[in-house]
């Protein structure tokens, strides 16, 4: 898993939440130029991405990794609420969204559509 | 009567003597047949030049007319069986005439020649005349040429070969002196400002006129005996050059005939007159639909419309868009300023800005007040939007901010969550703090929307609507004819009339349901609440309903609500889309 956001202590706080649910970390991303450099560099199967970042927004770095088979499974992560963003989620690409309140390893896998890691 | 006159009518008197005298020289020395009808043309050059001198002294134009009547009628005296006359005549008086037709044509009407282009097609032609006139004076004996009417001439250098090939080269060069002036009048119209063009109409007579005429001068012989047609066109050459001056002088006066029309100006000033309708009655007075009136500030070294807006003067330029700007003063104080093609008579020009002079002075007042009301609308419209860009700034800050730290609490409350999930108690408390953090989250997140939706930036007003519809209380049916995003003050404002009207229905209408139409017509944004409630809501009560009218106005649009007849209130707003 990767995660990408531009606050440090979501980030951590992120990791050790996954990590201890048995997701591997293998990167962090504080923004969406590297964070769209570090997918195509580690190839991993989930992104966990802010859609607020300081260069870019979340969307466009979900259209520039794109979609597909081999491409990574994005899960979008806002601090605001998905009905704040009307249908522009849906519209994507991204595989689902989760308020960043509300991240769990029970919340990522039912936006993954799996048990689990 | 003025010395002037009496000058230009001695003048006049003399030249009257030099043409009839001229004709009947030319009449009872060598051709008989002619009649007293040839001298109309020089009379009418005579008569024209006299009165443009007179109407107009500062113009060359009436100085070329008398100098064409002296010249062309050089020819006629030098039929004097004398010696000298006859070789003037025929020499200076046959070939100068056109010279000066043409200089009179290229410097009408402002009576000289304006282009370094003018100045050398010219030049060009008087050389050309004076060439062949100074060859024809030294080398031409009428008499060794087999004219046994003519006079005995003392040529210096008598040579037909001379005299015939200076005739010939002046009449092959003629040929391309005709284009060059043909050229020259062509630059004139494609330079010339409308108004210009329209002061150019009796040019484009005068040169169909002279090039008909030149034409017809392959056909004309002054001889009856000789050939019967070529006479009467030689004839009917002399009728249409009694038009010339004629054409020429109507186009000089045309400016003074203008002055009447500030005659009637003055008539329609005395009447009140509609805010703004100075500038359409001087459009009329002076005959330019170009002409602009702009008005100087209080006190500011700047220029407004009528409608107060500020505009700037033009620079000075040449062309077909150049502009003259003429100021209008009070005691030394810039009044106005009148822009306008530069082809007006400033003359005319200062006579109607004198006749409107304390209309003017009226118009300013009122442009004035126009122009301090427009900057405090200007004033309103930037405070809304600082505000609203204020609102942005927040709503982002509180995102960034204190959302960001909640979110990444409530991770952390998760994870001590689940690693006291074998204490009970803590486990307990730890639920609480989760629970009193998602609730502090949730009115955050409502204090966030109603500072500034997130939603409305993210996606336009369409959708931001949609999600207040899903979110209210009450029914909502929104209709939208349009997706694309408009400008961010417009969205706003127009997010907020939704939002209030809404607001006010849940709490006072007891409505059973609301429709929301949104459309766009004329670069207008129109916002309109319907609900079938008790109605009775009134813009005078209340600071939401005033506050809202007061935003809408700030971007010049207009706000109202109405009481159905058939029960229920609606609410409208048009916005401008450029606001």
């Amino acid at each position: 898993m990767l995660i990408v956001d531009d606050h440090p202590g979501f980030r951590a706080q992120a990791r050790a939440l996954l990590m201890a649910a048995g997701y591997e970390v293998v990167g962090e991303a504080a923004d969406g130029e590297s964070g769209v450099r570090v997918v195509r560099d580690l190839a991993p199967d989930v992104v966990l991405l802010d859609i607020h970042l300081p260069d870019i927004t979340g969307f466009e770095v979900v259209q520039r990794v794109g979609g597909g088979p081999g491409r990574p499974a994005i899960v979008l992560i806002s601090s605001r609420d998905a009905s704040d963003y009307g249908r522009r989620i849906e519209r994507s690409g991204a595989r689902g969204f989760i308020a960043k309140a509300e991240l769990s390893a029970r919340t990522l896998a039912a936006v993954l559509g799996g048990p689990g890691p | 009567m003025t010395r002037r006159r009496w000058g230009l009518l001695a003048l006049g008197i003399a030249l009257l003597g030099w043409v009839i005298g001229g004709e009947w020289v030319s009449i009872h020395v060598l051709v008989p047949e002619n009649h007293f009808i040839d001298a109309l043309p020089g009379l009418s050059f005579l008569l024209a030049g006299i009165v443009a001198l007179d109407q107009r002294p500062g113009n060359r134009i009436g100085w070329l007319m008398i100098a064409y009547v002296v010249v062309s009628y050089l020819g006629n005296w030098g039929n004097l069986q004398v010696p000298v006359a006859p070789a003037i005549g025929s020499s200076i008086g046959q070939q100068l005439g056109g010279a000066i037709l043409a200089h009179i044509a290229l410097s009408y009407p402002a009576g000289r020649l304006r282009t370094r282009f003018e100045r050398a097609v010219i030049g060009i032609i008087y050389g050309v005349s004076g060439l062949t006139s100074l060859v024809i004076l030294l080398a031409f004996d009428p008499r060794a040429d087999g004219c046994t009417r003519c006079a005995w001439e003392p040529a210096p250098f008598p040579s037909r070969t001379a005299v015939i090939t200076a005739n010939l080269v002046a009449q092959r060069l003629g040929f391309i002196l005709v284009l060059l002036f043909l050229a020259a009048v062509w630059l004139r119209w494609q330079r010339a400002t409308p108004a210009g063009r329209r002061e150019l109409a009796p040019l484009w007579v005068a040169v169909c006129v002279i090039c008909l005429v030149d034409l017809m001068g392959a056909f004309a012989s002054p001889f009856p005996d000789r050939q019967r047609f070529a006479y009467l066109v030689w004839e009917l050459q002399s009728v249409l050059y009694i038009s010339l001056p004629i054409i020429f002088l109507w186009g000089l006066l045309s400016t003074r005939l203008a002055r009447s029309a500030v005659g009637d100006l003055v008539i329609e000033l005395d009447k009140p007159l509609p805010p703004g309708q100075l500038q359409a009655c001087l459009v009329r007075a002076l005959g330019d639909p170009s002409l602009e009136v702009a008005y100087a500030r209080d006190g500011l070294h700047g220029w407004v419309d009528a409608e107060g807006q500020p505009r700037s003067l033009p620079e000075p330029s040449d062309g077909y868009r150049a502009r003259t700007v003429t100021m209008v003063e009070r005691d030394g104080q810039p009044l106005a300023a009148l822009i306008h093609d530069p082809a007006l008579d400033q003359g005319l020009v200062h006579a109607a800005a004198a006749a409107a002079g304390m209309t003017i002075a009226n118009e300013r007042l009122q442009a004035e007040v126009r122009a301090q009301l427009e900057e405090v609308r200007a004033s309103r419209q930037r405070i809304v939007e600082a505000g609203d860009a204020e609102r942005r700034r927040v709503e982002r800050n509180i995102h960034d901010g204190a959302q960001q730290r909640m979110a990444t609490l409530a991770l952390s409350l998760a994870m001590l969550r689940d690693r006291a999930a074998a204490d009970p108690a803590i486990a307990a408390s730890l639920d609480q703090a989760a629970a009193e953090l998602r609730q502090a989250m949730a009115e955050l997140r409502e204090l966030a929307r109603g500072i500034h939706p997130a939603i409305l930036t993210e996606e336009g007003l369409p959708a931001a609507v949609e999600a207040l519809a899903d979110r209210s209380a009450l029914p909502v049916r929104v209709l939208a004819d349009f997706d694309e995003r408009l400008p961010e003050p417009v969205e706003a404002i127009a997010y907020f009339v939704v939002a209030e009207a809404l607001a006010n229905i849940t709490k006072y209408a007891r409505a059973s349901g609301a429709i929301v139409d949104l459309s766009r017509c004329n670069g207008t944004l129109r916002v309109k609440v319907t609900d079938d409630g008790v109605g009775g809501a009134d813009v005078t009560r209340g600071s939401g309903l005033r506050g809202l009218e007061d935003r809408v106005c700030a971007v010049r649009g207009s706000f109202r609500v109405e009481n159905l007849s058939a029960g229920g209130t609606c609410v409208r707003a048009e916005i401008p889309c450029d606001a």
